[in-house]
């Protein structure tokens, strides 16, 4: 097999009509970002069910995780994921917000392996537990780290710094 | 500098003729051998370790002082050139391999980082300096110092090898 | 006084690891492999060591010499770079980017300052353009050198001839570099909306000089091990990174190209002046080691075509935008945005989220490394111990981008 790009030519516009279609009341504010990105909103509780669909969708198949990011909005987290679809040479952002109180959303790295490693480092990094992961523990920072740094509250500790 | 108690006259080439003889302390044969042929310790860490590299290789030679013998074990190391940024996961590995170096031993920290933290000073997980987990003899600063800095400071730990004494020192005399 | 010799605590890795070996042997009961010892070995490899290129550690289960399982750790060089972009302004930040990827900075630099850019809504001057992919492009070859150069160091022991060609010509384009921007490795060169200064007078000269004589160099190199009997068999069917790996793990770059998959952001997502320059996507079709080292061998001749090129197309003109010159403070409008670019080792690029203020809100990177990383466990399985030094090195990792 030779894996091909861009072999499905559509516009963006029309991308961001079909990915509409195929999930209607799921993915919200469905918008298109020059030159070759569509970013849209999806609830968390059906973040698994529609990850899977996108990777199956026909002509528009969003087989390769690129990154997963954690961002912390204050009020609230955000897990943003971007894919990239090889037939039509686009990618897609999706925002799922995550509540601050209970932070947990669904793993994906069993529809995306790529997933496993930008999960640990956002749980190492923002505190977002993705809820299934196989290894879910800290990848950059020590194991006995305490807090996550990277929220907005985050305070240096003594704990952390046992060398300064 | 070197003291002049330290310093001998080298014999002249004229003189081959006849018997040379070299009178001088022990202190100085041993420290001035060890001196031009120190082992560096890879430690490369971070970008300064690809300016040592740089400085290992064919434009900056670092053979020319002796010290081309990078050893990647420490027990067969003299000098640990701490080449980049130390963090908190970090130290205690930096710890445990400079004590399995054998005395005497040396540390050069090479570049801000090592120095003092450098551009990640105020970072969560960085180490402000290699001198708060082991002593240090020299400081090479730079972000990263061009292989030209890092062979001054590597020529001022000569002077300072030179300096050495291994002869066991009276209680209450000054370091050697 | 600590005991040097006692053996340090089991961390998470390794206690990972031994819980790993636990249940493959306890997996045999019931079966006729019931009662059978297993022999398997807990040996770390890092994170200080002459061939894992930085301070990466790997925890590798062995079976004898056949490794059972790997299990990487990493975050030894963790310098908490996403969270010192809250602290400094987007001006402040370019030479910290520059340390994300300290063999490829002027690539790094690019790849922040075209999402900055792209949030602003500017574009940079023509001439600041193609000073940018000329520059790039050199850079590219020039990591591409220290790449090549320690993987083949790694696979005899540090004696071989051409690291020492490799780095020696890898001086000369820095000097070219130093000539430019002021210093050797970390640049500080690009701004937004162009670069800091412009070429010097005779640049272009050496330049051409220079690109001049480098094919037959690029030849010479090749000329010293391609036909190495033993450097043949320690690459050729080893560690190799199929289609289907390139899909589920996000493989870019040359790791990427080496198994016949035309991924290059220079083609796949055109930015600067690309679209208009005349070069090939360098592919293997095997995606084993060897594949690997020829694509970047293949990259570098590209890479020269490129610089011709882009000589030819200098035209006089302002590198800055005359808006932008100073003061150095910018405040891009609020908003989000990612956008990926094409360095030596796959897709760099840097996702931002601007609240309106002079610090950046959020700044993520998408590192190349980190991604390929993830697929050690999978390529160095079944393989030797000695293999696995071969596999790493092909890989060109960069510890500084994977740890951030």
């Amino acid at each position: 097999m030779t894996l091909e790009i861009g072999t499905v030519a559509l516009t963006m516009d029309e991308i961001a009509e079909r990915l509409s279609g195929a999930f209607p009341g799921e993915l919200a504010d469905v918008r298109v970002q020059e030159p070759d990105t569509v970013v849209a909103r999806l609830d968390r509780a059906k973040l698994k069910d529609v990850a899977r669909r996108l990777k199956e969708l026909p002509q528009l198949a969003y087989e390769t995780l690129n990154w997963i990011a954690g961002v912390d909005l204050g009020t609230q987290f955000e897990s943003v994921y971007h894919v990239y679809s090889w037939r039509t040479n686009t990618y897609l952002e999706l925002h799922v917000p995550v509540p601050r109180a209970k932070a947990e959303v669904d793993t994906v790295s069993d529809v995306w392996p790529a997933a496993d490693w930008h999960e640990r480092e956002a749980w190492d990094m923002m505190g977002i537990r993705y809820v299934g992961h196989p290894d879910l523990r800290r990848i950059l920072l020590k194991d006995d780290f305490v807090g996550h740094p990277l929220r907005k509250d985050y305070v240096d500790l003594a704990e952390n710094h046992p060398h300064a | 500098m070197v003291p002049d108690r330290l310093k001998v006259g080298y014999p002249k080439l004229e003189n081959f003729q006849n018997p040379n003889v070299i009178t001088t302390t022990a202190d100085f044969l041993f420290s001035w051998a060890r001196s031009h042929s120190v082992f560096p310790f890879t430690y490369g860490l971070a970008c300064c370790a690809i300016e040592m590299l740089s400085s290992g290789f064919a434009r900056f030679d670092v053979a020319r002082y002796g010290m081309e013998v990078f050893r990647p074990t420490p027990r067969q190391c003299d000098l640990m050139i701490v080449a980049g940024t130390v963090n908190e996961k970090m130290a205690p590995v930096l710890k445990r391999l400079y004590d399995q170096m054998a005395e005497p031993k040396w540390v050069v920290a090479m570049g801000a980082c090592a120095t003092s933290g450098g551009p990640f000073y105020d970072g969560y997980n960085v180490v402000n300096g290699v001198d708060k987990i082991v002593p240090v003899d020299v400081y090479v600063p730079g972000c990263p110092p061009r292989p030209e800095a890092l062979f001054q400071g590597l020529l001022e730990l000569q002077t300072k090898i030179q300096q050495h004494s291994f002869a066991p020192r009276l209680p209450g005399a000054p370091d050697g | 006084m600590p005991d040097q010799f006692a053996a340090p605590e089991p961390d998470a890795a390794v206690k990972l690891a031994l819980q790993r070996i636990r249940e493959t042997t306890t997996a045999g009961q019931g079966s006729d492999m019931e009662g059978l010892e297993f022999n398997e070995v807990v040996v770390n490899m890092g994170p200080q060591h002459p061939s894992t290129h930085g301070v990466l550690r790997l925890v590798v289960t062995l079976d004898g010499e056949l490794v059972k399982d790997v299990i990487p750790v990493i975050g030894y060089l963790h310098r908490c770079k996403e969270k010192l972009a809250e602290k400094r302004t987007y001006y402040q930040y370019i030479p910290i980017v520059d340390r994300t990827e300290y063999l490829a900075s002027m690539n790094c630099e690019w790849g922040y300052v075209m999402t900055v850019e792209k949030l602003m809504g500017i574009r940079p001057t023509r001439r600041a353009e193609v000073i940018r992919v000329l520059l790039g492009e050199l850079m590219r070859i020039a990591s591409h050198q220290v790449a090549v150069g320690t993987f083949v160091a790694d696979l005899s022991p540090l004696g071989t001839a051409m690291v020492f060609y490799m780095f020696r010509d890898r001086e000369v384009i820095l000097d070219l570099l130093e000539e430019v921007s002021g210093a050797r490795m970390m640049f500080n060169y690009l701004r937004f909306g162009g670069v800091r200064y412009d070429l010097p007078s005779g640049w272009v000269e050496k330049c051409r000089a220079f690109i001049r004589k480098m094919p037959k160099l690029i030849d010479e190199y090749e000329s010293l091990v391609d036909d190495n009997a033993i450097f043949l068999q320690r690459t050729v069917g080893k560690g190799v990174i199929t289609q289907q790996d390139v899909v589920d793990y996000g493989i870019t770059g040359p790791n990427a190209r080496a198994s016949g998959v035309k991924l290059d952001l220079r083609r796949t997502r055109p930015y600067s002046v690309y679209p208009e320059l005349d070069f090939e996507i360098c592919t293997g079709t095997h995606g084993d080691v060897f594949d690997r080292y020829k694509v970047r061998m293949n990259e570098m001749h590209e890479s020269l075509k490129i610089v011709e090129q882009c000589l030819d197309m200098l035209r006089p003109g302002p590198v800055q935008l005359g808006s932008l010159r100073a003061p150095y403070v910018i405040t891009p409008p609020p908003g989000s945005c990612y956008v990926g670019q094409e360095n030596p080792r796959g897709e760099y690029g840097t996702y931002i989220v601007s609240d309106g203020s002079r610090y950046p809100y959020r700044l993520k990177f998408r590192d190349p490394c980190f991604c390929n990383l993830q697929l050690f466990p999978k390529l160095l399985r079944g393989n030797k111990i000695a293999d696995a030094v071969a596999i790493s090195g092909s890989i060109d990792l960069v510890l500084g981008g994977i740890d951030r």
